[in-house]
């Protein structure tokens, strides 16, 4: 008898099987940040791009008042309206970006881990190849070749996520591609294409999807450090470009910090909020780390 | 012997392919005339232009086809002539851009890891031998915490509570002081790219730690007398840290990626501010090299981490 | 506690429990992995306890030692060393005893042993943490241990690691450990199961020849009566967490009182069988330890119970001699268990299984 085994406080286990308050808070916060994603034009907010200087104040910058409830920047434009139309473009781009990298790099995965053979072989090369850079170094590189529009900058981190997303959705493909269940579907005379869509889709997609909101994390800061070094989308406001602005020079850091640290706190409510969710519903599905 | 030969020749293979994508990027989706010479590239109707024109096509031999044009330059870059930099006046070899700011780079990802690793291993150890109980359950809070703040996020605040408020560290970074001066104002920085990578080694090597006390032989161990620590370090950390090893080596990317955005925030000239500087001035030779050397150090590290592997564990040493 | 224990001449037990009982808190309830178990061993003395799984002989070792978690196990009753009780000792002043006093030897060596670290090491590790010697004083300790448990080429084999070396071998070191500091008690808790045949032999032999010349007490934990026929001075048998029957070895050979050690006996595969024989077996499997049946916990798979068994458990009683106790209301021997005999005799298949 492995008397030893039995200690207290075994971490993981208690809190495998339910989601918990945790999760519950993300959804929520996620979902506030996506509604204001989607009903910008409708929010009663001022204009992120006017400016509202008042000569009883001073000289701006303002700091956070009734009025102006996060402050406003040196041009008297409103840091409140201006951070939440950052939040338009930034989880806009995660989520394309994600949505593209899954449905992409999912098929390429879960094709190859089917099929294996010359088709296995090339796309593993190419996956290695785009895994050589630092992911960060990759996105710099495209970006500065491209328009920067909503739709080019997210396809670039769509494609950045191809390959990490791809990786996995092979190895979970060539678990189950050896199971019983679909040798049985073979056997009665399945074709390839019903046995991906009816067996191997179902259960792949299953630790694939709780892995979609940390993989959305991962997009939302890498667009975020991009319109931090100015390369996300052009004319846009981001919460990169936004923080970036408010940091630019010491003197604004040190006299109106709010400029920065407003859009620093929502990008790190989100990406906390993306990071937590995820990581709850990876060990409620029981995903092994390892495999990320 | 064949073991490493195999793998040698595969990240050749990695690197040409590497370099070709990117060489092909670059010429296929940009305009390297257009960077040379600026507005004048479209003035096809100017005399003067069109002289200029075709000088600028012969000196970086853009009238030759693509595939000709990344054997010239695949030819120069093996043996270090990286080219020139476009578009500053006066032309200076990119050689030489780079082998001034490489190494504060290389100090400040160096930095970081070493932080990284430094900071990781006893933290694990830590909270792996009071696992469960609420210093640990506290700790894995702030890790997550520090893993959600992206690091240029961090940075900035670093620099706001340090640099501005606290005054500890100068606000910019000035080359020409000595080098322990140096050193020590890259300390903010490479804090900032290193202590979120510590949070990811640390979740990791206290997982392994964790598994490995439920081990037979740390009963044995027990059995001897040894106190909890001695057991910790001397019998539980060695096995442990296989994973850890991987994942130290695979971050270094990560890490380099951080030391732009880190560069960038803090003023270090090194090869990540240029690539940004450049990028912005679509300065491809410059891009190009830095890339280039990115991408190698990468593939050659994560070779060093499969080499690796033999030393730390004595069984697969044949 | 001082680590000079009582002097070798004493008749005072070495190590002793008085009613012990370690229960484990389990989602299901409370295991009752050891319930009530009183045994002594003197000095030079070497007890051997036997069951199947889950009869509790591995904890009852573990827990005599002192080895087990803090947390989930309810502790109940004495254990007494050198005469001084030592259940409710933390860990930290256990850990003086553990190495110069009392050590264990476990199932298998290959795990036991830390794979990355020279097998030298692991045993100068002690030597130097309780003894005080520098390394190299150590290391030639280390290496006349290595030559008493019979390791070849002692010197060159302190650089290896665990993989380097063979099944045997690695038994060999783990014991060489646990002699190391010269303990007067040790705990081999199933110490050849792991091995080939033909190992076993030899370390059991090797076992034996130190525990005498080392004039040291040892706990011998095993499923396999035939282990411990040869090699031990007394044995108790252990069902469902506690003690059924004890004796010298010699008695419970010749006049085995409770049904369950004579079924055990009579599992024993013997050379003597013609070959094919049916292996004999006890029907049945053991005891749930959260929720034990009323009476004997054996009654169920018992070929001799009765109503009485079934509801009041049997208390140790002597047999021929004090050193002798058994628990069980129809011992083999008496007149209700000769008449159940006829009985089965008398069906077709019987239960204790022989052709």
């Amino acid at each position: 008898m492995t008397a030893e085994k039995i200690t207290s406080g075994s971490d993981d286990q208690g809190a495998k099987k339910k989601l918990g308050i945790g999760f519950w808070l993300c959804v929520f916060w996620l979902t506030i940040m996506a509604c204001v994603a989607l009903f910008i034009p409708f929010l009663p907010l001022k204009s992120p791009t006017s400016n509202f200087v008042d000569a009883t104040q001073g000289r701006p910058p303002y700091a956070p008042s009734w009025t102006h409830w996060f402050g406003t920047d040196k041009d008297a434009r409103d840091v409140f309206s201006r951070t939440l139309h950052g939040a338009r473009i930034s989880l806009t781009v995660g989520f394309t970006a994600i949505t593209a990298g899954f449905v992409v790099g999912g098929t390429i995965g879960v094709i190859s881990g089917y099929f294996r053979g010359w088709l296995d072989r090339i796309s593993s090369f190419v996956f290695v190849v785009l895994l050589s850079f630092p992911s960060l170094v990759l996105a710099i590189l495209l970006t500065s070749l491209i328009e920067r529009s909503l739709l080019t900058v997210s396809l670039v981190l769509g494609l950045l996520s191809i390959a990490p997303v791809g990786r996995l959705a092979r190895a979970a493909t060539m678990q189950y591609a050896d199971r019983e269940f679909v040798l049985a579907a073979r056997q009665i005379g399945s074709k390839d294409h019903q046995i991906i869509l009816k067996e191997i889709l179902p259960n792949v997609a299953i630790p694939m999807s709780s892995l979609a909101l940390l993989g959305m994390a991962v997009a939302v800061v890498a667009e975020g450090g991009l319109a931090f070094l100015g390369l996300s989308v052009e004319k846009g406001i981001t919460w990169g470009g936004l923080i970036q602005l408010g940091s630019d020079s010491s003197r604004t850091l040190e006299d109106a910090p709010w400029i920065s640290f407003f859009p620093i706190l929502m990008l790190f409510l989100t990406v906390l909020s993306l990071n937590f969710a995820g990581d709850r519903l990876r060990a409620f599905f029981d995903v092994k780390e390892a495999a990320l | 012997m064949r073991f490493y030969g195999q793998r040698v020749a595969l990240a050749i293979l990695l690197l040409l392919a590497v370099s070709m994508l990117t060489f092909g990027a670059l010429n296929v989706l940009g305009d390297p005339l257009f960077n040379v010479l600026g507005p004048v590239a479209g003035d096809v109707n100017n005399p003067d232009s069109i002289k200029m024109i075709e000088a600028a096509k012969r000196e970086f031999s853009l009238d030759r086809p693509l595939p000709v044009r990344y054997a010239i330059w695949l030819s120069d870059f093996v043996r270090g002539d990286f080219g020139v930099t476009f578009s500053s006046t006066g032309q200076p070899p990119v050689s030489g851009v780079i082998s001034e700011r490489l190494p504060r780079t290389f100090t400040l990802v160096a930095m970081a890891q070493l932080i990284a690793v430094f900071v990781s291993i006893p933290w694990a150890l830590i909270t792996a031998s009071r696992a469960g109980k609420i210093s640990d359950r506290i700790s894995t809070l702030n890790a997550f915490f520090l893993l959600a703040m992206p690091n240029f996020a961090l940075a900035v605040i670093l620099k706001f509570v340090f640099s501005i408020k606290l005054g500890w560290t100068p606000l910019t970074y000035v080359g020409d002081d000595p080098l322990g001066s140096r050193l020590f104002q890259m300390l903010l920085p490479a804090l900032t790219i290193g202590l979120p990578v510590a949070a990811v080694y640390q979740r990791l090597l206290r997982t392994d730690i964790i598994t490995t006390l439920q081990q037979d032989f740390i009963l044995l161990a027990r059995t001897k007398g040894l106190s909890r620590s001695r057991i910790l370090i001397a019998h539980a950390l060695r096995p442990s840290l296989f994973s850890f090893v991987t994942v130290v080596g695979l971050n270094t990317g990560a890490l380099i990626g951080g030391s732009i955005v880190a560069e960038t925030v803090f003023r270090i000239p090194g090869i990540g501010s240029t690539l940004v500087e450049s990028v912005l001035r679509n300065d491809f030779p410059v891009v190009l090299a830095i890339v280039m050397i990115v991408a190698s150090s990468f593939v050659i590290i994560n070779l060093f981490v499969d080499f690796a592997y033999t030393l730390i564990d004595p069984r697969v040493r044949k | 506690m001082s680590s000079h224990v009582t002097d070798e001449s004493s008749t005072e037990p070495l190590i002793e429990t008085v009613g012990l009982r370690t229960h484990f808190i389990t989602p299901r309830g409370i295991a009752r992995a050891v319930d009530g178990v009183t045994v002594q061993i003197r000095r030079g003395q070497s007890l051997g306890v036997v069951g199947e799984s889950g009869s509790g002989k591995t904890v009852l070792s573990r827990s005599m030692m002192g080895l087990l978690p803090r947390n989930g196990v309810i502790r109940e009753g004495s254990i007494r060393y050198g005469g001084i009780e030592i259940q409710h000792r933390s860990p930290k002043q256990m850990r003086r005893v553990w190495g110069p006093e009392m050590a264990m030897v476990f199932q298998d060596p290959m795990t036991s042993l830390n794979p990355v670290m020279k097998v030298g090491k692991q045993v100068t590790e002690s030597l130097q943490l309780h003894l005080g010697m520098s390394s190299s004083e150590a290391m030639a300790v280390a290496e006349k241990v290595f030559r008493d448990v019979g390791i070849p080429e002692a010197a060159r084999r302190l650089n290896q690691f665990p993989h380097e070396l063979s099944g045997g071998m690695r038994q060999r070191v783990m014991i060489a450990i646990a002699l190391a500091c010269g303990p007067n008690m040790l705990f081999a808790d199933e110490p050849t199961t792991a091995l080939d045949v033909t190992v076993q032999a030899q370390i059991l032999d090797l076992l034996s020849a130190q525990i005498k010349d080392r004039h040291m007490s040892m706990l011998l934990v095993t499923h396999n009566l035939g282990v411990v026929a040869g090699y031990t001075d007394e044995i108790a048998v252990m069902y469902g967490g506690k003690v059924v029957e004890r004796a010298p070895t010699k008695a419970l050979f010749s006049n085995v009182k409770m049904p369950y050690t004579e079924a055990l006996l009579q599992s024993i595969p013997r050379l003597s069988h013609a070959s094919h024989s049916r292996l004999a077996v006890i029907p049945g499997r053991p005891p749930d330890l959260v929720d034990p049946p009323a009476g004997c916990r054996f009654a169920p798979r018992c070929a001799y119970a009765r109503d009485l068994c079934r509801r009041e458990e049997p208390e140790l009683i002597q047999a021929e001699s004090p050193d002798h106790t058994f628990a069980c209301h129809f011992p083999v021997g008496s007149p209700e268990y000769h008449e159940r005999r006829e009985e089965l005799s008398r069906m077709p298949a019987p239960l204790l299984g022989r052709p």
